[in-house]
């Protein structure tokens, strides 16, 4: 999770009014890291080509700088702090969901459907993608309380969805909603007659 | 505010029921045949030669006038129905027909160019006799109506009565006939039975009588009939047949002491005939002619001439079914119908002056094997350009079919007036093709081998390319064609199903006997057959016993005639598409016949059993083979019939047993003291019922009470009189014989008409007491739960449904009620009225219910219900026959198409109507505006957008990888 400083891998030099003046400015990306290995800026304009040489590096240097494994107290309460938030992020989407549920109404048409099926689909999404939040969580000690945190929080997001369906009345927990599918009872007896002709 | 919304509400339900026709619909979907029924009176109008009219009078109390080049009417005044509108007689002159209606109550006289009435005159109370154009000094002015007591002369210019007069002796002498013969005197002629003939001449000017005799000529036969048996000949010769001495009478009526003379013809007599005489007399100014028929046999005529006192035979006629005469300019000729063989008859002229046969006037009429005989002959004679006779010929058969022939022999036009009284009906679909057979044997076929099957299967796809092939480039050769060139003639071979079963064969059942298969579509007479001896007052019932489904098995309908008196039935099996008779020999049945039944049950070969109950109560299948009398013995104990006695007042329920004989199970007797049992109505075999149940405004579901064995029934209150009649409706199980509900509607009475299908009745009464016309709806429902949802028994319900009842104000009497039909039952239902002013109301069903709340809440929004009005609305665009109003409406039917949202609707009275509705709307069908042309474009213009945009994208790509 640490990086080291935020030094860029390139370096502006501007110069003044030394030398040719056919640019303002130039991007030297070519340039490694400037704190370890300084390039002159009065280089010139007229020798670019021939600096990719200088550039070699002695072997067994590292372009890369060495990533600092000694964890400190202070990091270990960040991650703690980041786990934390991405278990509680669905419990936090839930007033917000109340409020659009509010809002939205009961009635049927294009826009309420359209966010009960927004509302739905994101804690759907987020349990089948438990596997991978949980690998994202696996660095803090508090692991398996954040998992069941972030769970519950969209198991919560997924009844809300589920509700705002039952009271929108697209869920077919009545008998009409059945109704159609009930065959029409066959006949025992077979009748006729009618007036005497 | 909340009535605000319920009003709109009511409003915005009531935009979506709208489903009038738009203008270019007109006559796409529907067609509208007009009928005038059997002609009484038929009159050629010849006077002005560019307009040329036939003008009748038929049996159906109507005055009509034809065109005789198409047969098309011109004009047609219908009057009411029943004796009250009873033409009497129609008389024609020039340009006015004058007709005597309703046994001697009215005369009126119609224009004959545009049918207006010209004047209608109020007779004086009595019976009608006779009328007669009475003319003097060679124009006509008058017209006489001989009543029983009076006589009276009116002005053919406006009817106003010129005198009256009282006859003498009117109750004891008959009088029968009134003559005139251009003079100034008018003839009355009347019989006392047994004695003498009376003979009164009144003064045409003032109505006096200026002589009165009593001829003492002696008739030896009981009552004599003037106008059969008498007649005017010559200059004021009254001629008289005699059956007895076989001999004719004849008595000069001018002359001051008429003596009788007696001639004897040496003439056969056919049998127990008595002879009739005809005689014409061209202008009623004049007197009429000399010559005369004698008719002595059904097909036995003779030609006479009276000249100096003295009778002789001019041309016998023999074989001769029909004469006629018939007068041009000043010459007059008789045609004579006689057989030619056994199916073709001929006409010929003869000279009326000398009975002699005029040159190449013959023509042949062939007479339809299926048809019947010829019983009427008009003839309408004319003068060509070289002065010899020409005529044309109207015939009149049996089976009321009119057959107007030009020389020699040309059909001009044909109407079948059968049509105008139609019994019953039923819609057979069409068959398959041929091609469609192919693929519908297939998947009959067992199965031979997976090769065998892929074979056939290709070569029936190649067969059905074929086709298709075939049918495009038919379409192609006929797109170059000039449209009005192609003709999608409709034939009996090239019929065929069309895709959504939309075109039916309607099978007819005409009072006279005759039937008809009917294209629905274009509404083309496709076969015809005439029932030989069907008794004018029979009773029909016709059952399909097998439909088109069953290739290679012909369908079969089976018509069950009932002579009324004799109580004997007989059944005639035919094939509805094609109207041949089967050769399936049905049972001859010997017992009186009470009711039939066509059982769900089939045979080997398909056809559906046909129970007959004879009055024994015994049992007829019909067929009976041994497959279906097995059949009928495993099935014996849950077939159950029921019998109404209306005269009794008896409903009785019987059960099968195995030997094909009846048990007595129950039976209600309705008091015939008190009330009369009008109607019972079950529900149709073919109905079906897709929902169960209704969904109420908290989403529960009331369940239908879906009895399949339910009978309405509905009787008046014997007293009619305003306080104390009523009507009663009673729902019985058929089987159980128990009363369901009961409901009795006070000081209210018929006609009633009855509706009863799924799980309500709705029924039309006369208020008596608020002097309206009602509706009154009955829904059961068996309630929030099922008792048995998959088996129905009537044997094992112990609840009795909830019923619910609402009544509603109609604005309008009515002549028939039908609800709509569908395939599946999916569709919502509306019941099809028909209005005494011909039209044909689709009320929606919606409208009849009686969960309707008075007040509307939020759960019966949620309905959908409608809130309560008592007012029944009449929309005009609720009309599915715009303006083509059908005249007086008897039935309506109602068939399924093979589209779930259209019923096939027929409406038949005195017209015939056909049309097609949607109740709830084509929701299975593109609309006829449908935008092809915009959709079809944007699709492609769509995907050739996507392809350029592809091929472009493609060039950048590869422009910015060479940058």
């Amino acid at each position: 999770m640490a990086s080291p400083g935020g030094h860029g891998g390139g370096a502006v030099s501007t110069r003044g009014g030394g030398g040719t003046r056919r640019m303002k400015w130039a991007l030297e990306l070519s340039l490694g890291n400037t704190r370890q290995f300084p390039v002159p800026s009065c280089r010139s304009r007229g020798d670019r080509q021939s600096s990719q040489g200088d550039t070699l590096y002695p072997i067994g240097y590292s372009d890369k700088p060495v990533p600092d494994t000694s964890v400190q107290e202070a990091d270990r309460n960040l991650v703690e702090k980041r786990c934390w938030d991405v278990a509680l992020g669905p419990l936090k989407q839930i007033p917000m969901n109340l409020f659009i549920m509010y809002m939205s109404g009961n009635t049927i048409s294009i826009f309420p459907i359209m966010m009960v099926c927004m509302m739905a689909w994101r804690p759907i999404q987020a349990l089948m993608s438990l596997s991978a939040t949980f690998k994202l969580l696996e660095s803090s000690s508090q692991q398996w309380l954040q998992g069941i945190v972030y769970l519950i929080g969209n198991l919560l997001g997924s009844a809300l969805a589920i509700y705002k369906c039952q009271s929108m009345g697209l869920l077919p927990t009545h008998s009409s909603d059945w109704l159609a599918f009930i065959e029409p009872p066959q006949r025992m007896e077979i009748m006729g007659g009618g007036m005497v002709l | 505010m909340a009535n605000l919304r319920t009003c709109l509400a009511f409003l915005f339900l009531c935009c979506s029921l709208c489903d009038a026709v738009y203008e270019d619909q007109v006559g796409k979907f529907d067609w509208r045949q007009q009928y005038v029924g059997k002609v009484l009176f038929a009159h050629f109008e010849s006077h002005s030669q560019a307009s040329k009219k036939l003008i009748l009078a038929t049996d159906k109390n109507i005055v009509a006038s034809l065109n005789p080049r198409t047969g098309d009417l011109f004009w047609r005044q219908v009057d009411k129905a029943g004796p009250e509108g009873h033409i009497d007689t129609l008389l024609f002159h020039g340009q006015d027909a004058v007709v005597v209606t309703g046994n001697g109550r009215l005369l009126r006289s119609w224009e004959s160019s545009v049918g207006a009435l010209n004047w209608e005159m109020l007779l004086d109370p009595g019976s009608f006799l006779a009328a007669v154009l009475v003319g003097t000094q060679d124009s006509v002015k008058f017209v006489a109506v001989l009543k029983k007591a009076t006589v009276s002369l009116h002005y053919l210019s406006n009817g106003h009565q010129k005198w009256t007069e009282t006859l003498p002796d009117s109750d004891t002498v008959h009088y029968q006939a009134v003559y005139s013969s251009g003079g100034s005197q008018l003839f009355v002629l009347g019989v006392v039975p047994h004695s003498h003939l009376s003979i009164i001449t009144f003064n045409i000017e003032d109505g006096e009588i200026t002589s009165q005799c009593n001829s003492a000529v002696c008739f030896s036969s009981e009552v004599l009939v003037i106008q059969a048996r008498c007649t005017v000949v010559g200059q004021g010769v009254l001629i008289c047949a005699d059956a007895s001495t076989l001999s004719l009478y004849m008595l000069p009526l001018s002359s001051e002491e008429p003596v009788g003379l007696q001639q004897s013809l040496d003439l056969d007599l056919a049998l127990g005939f008595q002879p009739v005489l005809l005689t014409t007399q061209p202008n009623p100014a004049r007197p009429p002619l000399a010559q005369f028929f004698l008719q002595l046999g059904p097909d036995h005529h003779v030609l006479l001439q009276l000249s100096d006192g003295h009778l002789s035979p001019l041309r016998d006629f023999q074989p001769a079914f029909l004469v006629s005469f018939a007068t041009t300019g000043e010459k007059t000729v008789a045609a004579v119908l006689s057989p030619k063989n056994e199916t073709a008859c001929s006409v010929s002229l003869y000279s009326a002056d000398s009975g002699r046969r005029l040159l190449d006037t013959t023509v042949t009429i062939h007479l339809d094997p299926n048809g019947g005989k010829p019983e009427k002959l008009y003839v309408h004679a004319f003068l060509k350009k070289d002065d010899s006779v020409g005529y044309r010929v109207l015939v009149q058969t049996e089976d009321h079919t009119i057959t107007f022939l030009q020389q020699p022999g040309r059909i001009v036009w044909t109407r079948e007036e059968a049509l105008a009284d139609v019994v019953t009906m039923e819609m057979v679909d069409l068959p398959l093709t041929g091609t469609q057979a192919e693929l519908e044997g297939e998947f009959g076929k067992k199965a031979d081998g997976l090769a065998a099957m892929v074979l056939k299967r290709l070569s029936s796809q190649l067969i059905l390319l074929q086709a298709w092939i075939a049918h495009l480039w038919k379409l192609f050769y006929d797109a170059r064609k000039p449209r009005s060139q192609v003709k999608n003639e409709v034939t009996i071979e090239t019929l065929a199903r069309d895709e959504f079963n939309l075109q039916k064969m309607m099978v007819m059942v005409t009072a006279s006997g005759k039937l008809f298969g009917i294209d629905s579509k274009s509404g083309m007479v496709l076969w015809k057959h005439y029932l030989r001896n069907v008794q004018p007052n029979a009773v029909f019932k016709l059952m399909v016993q097998r439909t088109t489904a069953h290739f290679p098995h012909p369908p079969q309908c089976t018509l069950l005639i009932k002579d009324k008196e004799t109580g004997l039935a007989a059944l005639h099996v035919f094939n509805p598409i094609f109207g041949k008779k089967s050769h399936v020999t049905p049972p001859t049945l010997s017992r009186p016949v009470l009711q039939s039944l066509l059982l769900p049950l089939m045979d080997q070969d398909y056809s559906k059993v046909l129970l007959l109950i004879d009055d024994e109560y015994k049992v007829t299948a019909f067929p009976s083979t041994k497959n279906v009398l097995q059949q009928l013995q495993e099935m014996a104990s849950a077939i159950y019939f029921f019998l109404v006695d209306a005269s009794q007042g008896k409903l009785s329920g019987f059960r099968l047993r195995k030997d094909l004989s009846t048990e007595l199970i129950w039976e209600v007797v309705i008091p015939p003291e008190v009330q009369k049992i009008v109607a019972v109505k079950g529900k149709r075999a073919n109905e079906h019922v897709h929902s169960q149940g209704r969904v109420m405004g908290d989403r529960s579901v009331l369940y239908k009470y879906l009895n399949p064995n339910l009978l309405a029934v509905v009787t008046e209150s014997v007293d009619t009189h305003q306080e104390r009649s009523f009507v009663g409706v009673f729902l019985i199980d058929g089987v159980t014989g128990r009363i369901i509900h009961e409901a009795v509607q006070r000081k209210a009475r018929g006609p009633i008409h009855l509706v009863h299908s799924e799980n309500w009745v709705v029924y039309e009464y006369w208020n008596a007491k608020s002097r309206r016309n009602e509706f009154s709806v009955l829904e059961l429902f068996e309630g929030t739960e099922l008792y048995n949802s998959t088996v129905f028994s009537s044997l094992d319900r112990p609840h009795l449904p909830q019923v619910l009842q609402q009544s509603y104000i109609f604005p309008s009497s009515i002549s028939t009620m039908e609800a709509t039909l569908t395939e599946k039952g999916i569709t919502s239902r509306h019941l099809l009225v028909g209005l005494p002013s011909g039209a044909i109301l689709s009320l929606p069903k919606m409208f009849l219910d009686p969960r309707r709340p008075e007040m509307a809440t939020e759960q019966s929004r949620e309905e959908n219900l409608i809130p309560y009005a008592p007012e029944m609305p009449i929309r005009t665009e609720w009309f599915i026959n715009y303006n083509q109003s059908v005249t007086r409406v008897r039935g309506i039917y109602t068939a399924p198409s093979g589209l779930e949202s259209t019923c096939l609707v027929v409406a038949y009275g005195l017209d015939i109507f056909q049309t097609r509705v949607y109740p709830s709307k084509q929701f299975d069908v593109l609309k006829d505006d449908y935008d092809y042309v915009l959709i079809s474009s944007v699709l492609f213009g769509l995907f050739f957008a996507t392809m350029i945009s592809k091929r472009l994208a493609q060039v950048k790509l590869l422009n910015r990888a060479w940058r």
